[in-house]
């Protein structure tokens, strides 16, 4: 199932040419590897109805972090306040979670630059922003979404 | 309708436009390596998204499209999870 999909993905991506297939199983055969290697030990079961709603936010807030730069690049005085901040994760470390910080480093003024424990640090263009109460919303969201 | 689907391309690609040149300017303007990095994912993940978005109408077929489809999500995750990546080792180098 898992080789058959990155078949599919080398096949749309690179053609239905029989003189490169054999590249296509070879380049299919290491992406299944190397995805079972980085596997989760715990299964993930997606929750529908939450991962719409996630989807959802990250496409705002994805559009809303492309405006928010754009407007601050533009602007004369850019208003940033920059510096560290930092939020705590309910998760333990686990792929879950670096899926989520990937998740939270397209959100609008945050990056995250690594965990420490549980707390999460992140960089913010303003530190003047709620952002622990966001990071916080959104990781309740994710946790609900991923269970 | 080829002139509506000629003018989406052309609004959705100078859009994207716009978003990849704010980027651009942030990485310039922006006064540390970190806060650059906001400029460099964020304007530029929504650009690509706008060029994709303009160029989906224009594939000839639905290889085409997974295509653009695929080269928007790959640019994202490999730039996001890179720019995570710098900027640990960024935070890491300021102790």
């Amino acid at each position: 199932m898992r080789f058959g999909l990155f078949l599919f993905v080398w096949l749309m991506i690179a053609g239905w040419d029989p003189k490169d297939l054999p590249v296509g199983f070879i380049a299919a055969c290491g992406a299944c590897w190397t995805s079972l290697l980085l596997a989760p030990q715990r299964k993930w079961r997606l929750r529908y109805a939450p991962t719409v709603e996630l989807l959802i936010r990250f496409l705002r807030g994805s559009i809303v972090a492309g405006f928010d730069v754009a407007m601050r690049v533009l602007r004369p005085d850019m208003h940033l306040a920059p510096g560290f901040v930092t939020a705590s994760l309910i998760a333990s470390p686990s792929y879950s979670r670096d899926a989520f910080c990937l998740y939270q480093s397209l959100q609008p003024g945050v990056l995250p630059a690594g965990a420490e424990g549980d707390v999460l640090m992140l960089h913010a263009l303003d530190t003047g922003n709620p952002i622990p109460e966001i990071v916080a919303q959104d990781e309740a969201l994710f946790e609900r979404a991923v269970a | 309708m080829s002139l509506a689907i000629d003018a989406f391309t052309i609004i959705c690609v100078a859009a994207g436009v716009f978003f990849y040149v704010a980027g651009t300017i942030g990485l310039i303007r922006f006064p540390d390596s970190l806060s650059r990095l906001h400029a460099l994912t964020k304007a530029d993940n929504l650009g690509l998204g706008l060029v994709a978005l303009g160029l989906l109408p224009r594939a000839s077929n639905f290889p085409d499209a997974f295509k653009i489809i695929m080269i928007w999500v790959l640019v994202l995750l490999s730039g996001a999870s890179a720019a995570q990546m710098i900027g640990r080792a960024l935070r890491r180098g300021r102790r």
